[in-house]
């Protein structure tokens, strides 16, 4: 059903004051919403067309048969209601992901007072999935989101709907939740590197792949150093993980800068530093960012890569 | 993207049983060739599970309904009418079943089998079968949970527990619906069932109908009293009048040329002269007996009631012979209420029509007979003189009293009174009557039953067909009709006590009890005890449940809410209805709900409120050292209670190895109380 403009702003209006977001929601009755399903209808009229049936043969049994129906119904109301009464949910998890692309957020759903049975979540025009939760107990769902724009991609409206037990009645309720994911710039291949510091930029870049790195030694693994860099035969061959120490590389610390790319448009530079921060990394050279605000020291690895990219997204507000 | 569903596996086997249970009263009653189609059903779906064949295709299902619907046909005839159209639906439901893929299927299904369990209503309405029904709902119910549980891992016996929590919660509410919710009258007429084999009483009486009756256990009907109820030898439960006789056959008659305007008076229309001199003899201080009568269904019109009925409420009319008619053949069980005033017979007159017809006799018919009633009536000076002269010819000769009489031949009448003189009560009402008639007295013969049993539990009269009677009525000038029972005269415990017990005290009765099988009804036993609660109930469903209708429930509504109206039925229906519901929302949403405070966490709060109450509010995340500190700032008078409350709280609190017992938990009350003292 497609409300006419006005209507639906006042409408989104109206559900968004109603339901403000926040970071965690127990479902209240203030929050859920309850009306019979299509098979519902067609129940009552079951009961109806009893009823009939038994004033007109002037039977008590078939009319205390269409009474007991009518009186599931109305303590199927009940039960539904109580099946989405007192979930929480609450922010989990986020995947970020390259403008354009997908990335996810993870929606914990934790079940305080009772158990809850499939519950449905999903975001307006997508594909539902389904969860139920023991009491006492927390389940975790992961929801693609599409990233149409570089920056933060708050969590849409989320619909939490059920139909248990009896499928006679639906229950649900909206939830925004203060979510967001990080769409990453999309890469934008160019030839300059913005970089400066080291040598020479360009060789640096050029002569990326040969290999000036010289092996120094071995240090115990911490989290976040590079996988590519973990010393995987000493690891199979029983001497614990360990990351390989490289000589500073002959060209030095790179910085991706900014202000080396001037002339084009603020989108179009991050998705440049971009494309650089995913190339140097391939080639296992330190590098840093410089960003207006906001300057991250050279390092390399995955946690560094991420952080470089978070910056990006997060871009101006870091 | 509609996705592909499958009927879940932990529902599969609900559903086969739901359809099954569903059926089941068909398939007792029905043609065989449904239960043959149901198992075969049922076999396909289990081999469809197993994954040892594929669903059969639309040719197969289509084939197997046009032979469910040619069976039908060739069963009962016809393809309409309530068995036909029942065993159609119940075809139905098990092809249905049948072809369950997706969860649409699963609840047309469910559907289907809600208007099974109705039909199955339609046939039988005993208290058992209202049971059955409502099991059948509670699987279905589980079947309706199982469908809606995607769960690969749910388990089905949860469904079942699930659905029987909601039926148990569903069947108060259902209670009141039936209770408030008003009848209406019915939009078109329906009735089920019209050619039924027809029990009990015939409109004539010959030799040996009655005695054929006697060794029926089959109930008549039950009597539910107001009040006083008359003594058994008082209990004559009045069907018919026959008054003509052809030598063989007593028969109804009328006089001729009276028309029934005249002979039946039916509440609400004009009345005759012969209801009004009845209305005008009633008065306040009679003794009078109020009752409600539920009959079994005859098929016929006539129904039984004490003398001189007034019918209070039912559909029926009271005949000039002070008997009730039905207004339509009774073809279900049917109540009506009378009150019976024996004291007002004597206001019904004689016409000389009537007369005439009550002194009719057949040509050549008993001679003998009649030269005895000659005599009699020469040598007596009254009417009542004569009966009491013939009652006591069949005391002093060797009459006996028997359910096996031996055959008369061709003059019955004769044939009786002097040469068998064995005979059962409809050969001495018969000759009586006859001997009556001879002597000049208008006679008649009455036909209806006799006495009839109590239920201890009730106090209900149930009359049964061996209760089955015949006796004569005589017009005494100034008395009106008075009952002579020449049976009671041969033998007076068959009135005193009834049939049963007058079998038992004669030497062939007791052989003769056994050969029927009525000995069960009269012994004591605990058979006997069960036999009765389930009249009782059975009984109580009738009146209470089955005669719930609009009458009954006005007078319930009157009685319970002072006055009827629309708007006072509403309301009572929305209060009960909403109460029953927040009783629920009550016990569903907050029972076992917030996680308990443990009796620990209860003292800390106790103590919280009272000093936020006292002084200035506290904050909530405070530990016990906090809120000493903040009791001894407030209050320094306190502040050594509060240290040894928070301390010996901490210690209770935080010791690892024990509980605390009871003893100290008094303790810290007692501390805690202390301390509330020295907070003003």
């Amino acid at each position: 059903m497609q409300l006419s403009a006005p209507l639906r702003n006042f409408y989104e209006r109206w559900l968004a004051r109603r339901l403000p977001s926040a970071r965690q929601i127990v479902l209240d009755q203030r929050r859920i919403f309850i009306f019979p399903t299509g098979y519902g209808f067609f129940y009552l009229l079951v009961a109806a067309l009893l009823f009939i049936g038994g004033i007109n043969y002037e039977n008590n049994l078939i009319l205390a048969l269409s009474f007991l129906l009518a009186s599931l119904f109305m303590v199927a109301i009940l039960h539904t209601f109580r099946n989405l009464s007192a979930l929480g949910i609450r922010n989990g998890d986020s995947e970020s992901g390259f403008a354009g692309e997908e990335g996810a957020l993870e929606i914990v759903l934790f079940a305080q007072r009772r158990e809850h049975h499939c519950v449905w979540l999903r975001w307006r025009g997508q594909d539902g999935q389904q969860i139920s939760i023991r009491r006492g107990e927390e389940e975790s769902l992961w929801l693609n989101l599409p990233l149409a724009e570089r920056g933060r991609v708050m969590a849409p409206r989320l619909k939490v709907e059920s139909r248990f037990p009896l499928g006679l009645l639906r229950t649900w309720s909206y939830v925004t939740l203060d979510h967001y994911c990080l769409a990453w710039p999309r890469p934008k291949e160019s030839l300059d590197c913005p970089a400066d510091g080291g040598k020479e930029n360009q060789e640096a870049f050029s002569s990326g792949q040969s290999g000036n790195d010289e092996f120094q030694g071995l240090r115990s693994y911490i989290p976040g150093d590079s996988l590519r860099r973990v010393d995987w035969k000493g690891y199979a061959a029983g001497r614990g993980l360990n990351t390989k120490q490289f000589e500073e590389p002959v060209g030095g610390r790179l910085w991706l800068r900014w202000d080396r790319l001037p002339g084009i448009g603020e989108e179009q530079r991050l998705s440049v530093l971009c494309y650089w921060i995913l190339q140097l990394d391939q080639q296992r050279q330190p590098y840093g960012l410089a960003l207006p605000g906001l300057t991250l020291a050279p390092d390399t690895g995955d946690v560094h890569r991420w952080r470089l990219l978070d910056a990006l997204a997060g871009y101006p507000d870091f | 993207m509609a996705r592909i569903y499958q009927v879940p596996s932990h529902t599969r086997l609900w559903l086969a049983l739901a359809v099954l249970l569903c059926s089941l009263p068909q398939l007792v009653k029905g043609p065989p060739w449904q239960a043959g189609l149901l198992l075969l059903v049922i076999l396909i779906r289990w081999l469809v599970e197993q994954q040892r064949m594929t669903l059969p295709g639309r040719m197969v299902r289509s084939l197997l309904l046009i032979g469910a619907v040619v069976l039908t046909f060739y069963s009962f005839g016809r393809l309409y009418g309530p068995e036909a159209g029942v065993a159609l639906l119940v075809s139905l439901f098990a092809l249905k079943y049948l072809e369950v893929v997706q969860q649409r299927d699963a609840y047309v299904v469910i559907v289907l089998g809600y208007f099974v369990c109705a039909t199955a209503l339609l046939f039988s309405q005993a208290p058992g079968m209202f049971l059955y029904v409502v099991l059948c709902m509670t699987v279905l119910t589980t079947c309706l949970v199982g469908i809606n549980h995607s769960d690969t891992r749910a388990s089905g016996l949860l469904h079942g527990r699930r659905a029987l929590v909601i039926t148990l919660q569903a069947i108060p509410l259902m209670v009141v619906l039936f209770l408030l919710v008003p009848r209406v009258a019915p939009l078109w007429n329906m009735q089920v069932g019209g050619d039924k084999a027809r029990t009990g009483m015939s409109d004539s009486m010959s030799p040996g109908q009655i005695s054929e009756l006697s060794e029926s256990a089959e109930l008549a009907f039950r009597v539910d009293f107001q009040g006083d109820m008359p003594p058994r030898a008082q209990r004559y439960w009045r069907g018919l009048t026959l008054s003509h006789y052809d030598g063989r056959t007593w028969q109804q008659a009328v006089p001729q040329g009276q028309p029934e305007s005249e002979y039946l008076y039916q509440r609400g229309s004009e009345k005759p002269d012969w209801y009004k001199r009845l209305e005008g003899r009633r008065s306040p201080d009679q003794q009078y007996y109020r009752y409600q009568v539920i009959a079994e269904p005859t098929q016929r019109r006539w129904l039984f009631s004490l003398d001189v009925p007034f019918p209070l409420y039912g559909d029926v009319s009271l005949a000039k012979d002070m008997r009730l008619v039905a207004n339509q053949p009774v073809s279900e069980r049917f109540a009506y209420r009378v009150d019976s005033v024996p004291a007002v017979s004597a206001a019904i007159n004689l016409t000389s029509q009537e007369r005439q017809l009550m002194l009719s006799l057949p040509e050549g018919a008993g001679r003998k007979a009649r030269g005895l009633a000659h005599q009699w009536r020469l040598e007596s000076d009254s009417a009542s003189d004569i009966a009491q002269r013939a009652l006591d010819y069949f005391r002093d000769q060797p009459f006996h009293y028997t359910l096996r009489p031996p055959r008369l031949t061709v003059d019955p009448v004769d044939d009786f009174l002097f040469r068998t003189r064995r005979g059962f009560c409809e050969h001495y009402a018969s000759s009586f009557t006859f001997l009556m008639r001879a002597a000049g007295v208008p006679a008649r013969v009455v036909v209806g039953y006799q006495g009839g049993e109590r239920n201890e539990l009730g106090s209900h009269l149930l009359v049964r067909q061996y209760d089955a009677h015949a006796w004569s009525e005589i017009w005494l000038g100034g008395h009106g009709w008075t009952r002579v029972d020449p049976t009671g005269a041969v033998a007076p415990d068959r009135i005193e006590l009834g049939l049963r017990e007058a079998l038992e005290n004669s030497e062939d009765g007791r052989d003769l009890l056994d050969d029927l099988g009525l000995r069960r009804f009269s012994d004591g036993g605990l058979f006997a005890k069960v036999s009765q609660l389930m009249d009782y109930v059975d009984f109580r469903w009738q009146t209470w449940v089955l005669g719930y209708d609009s009458a009954f429930q006005s007078e319930f509504l009157e009685d319970l809410l002072g006055a009827v109206s629309p708007v006072r039925i509403a309301i009572a229906l929305i209060v009960a209805v909403t109460l029953l519901m927040g009783l629920y929302a009550l016990f569903l949403l907050w029972h076992g709900g917030n996680e308990r405070l443990t009796l620990m966490e209860r003292e800390y709060w106790r103590l919280h409120q009272r000093v936020s109450e006292r002084g200035r509010p506290l904050e909530a995340g405070l530990t016990p050292m906090q809120l000493c500190q903040a009791i001894s700032e407030q209050w320094p008078q306190a502040a050594i209670a509060a240290d040894n409350w928070a301390k010996y709280y901490q210690k209770l609190h935080y010791d690892p190895v024990s509980l605390p017992n009871k003893q100290q938990k008094r303790h810290l009350r007692s501390l805690r109380n202390r301390l509330y003292k020295l907070l003003d």
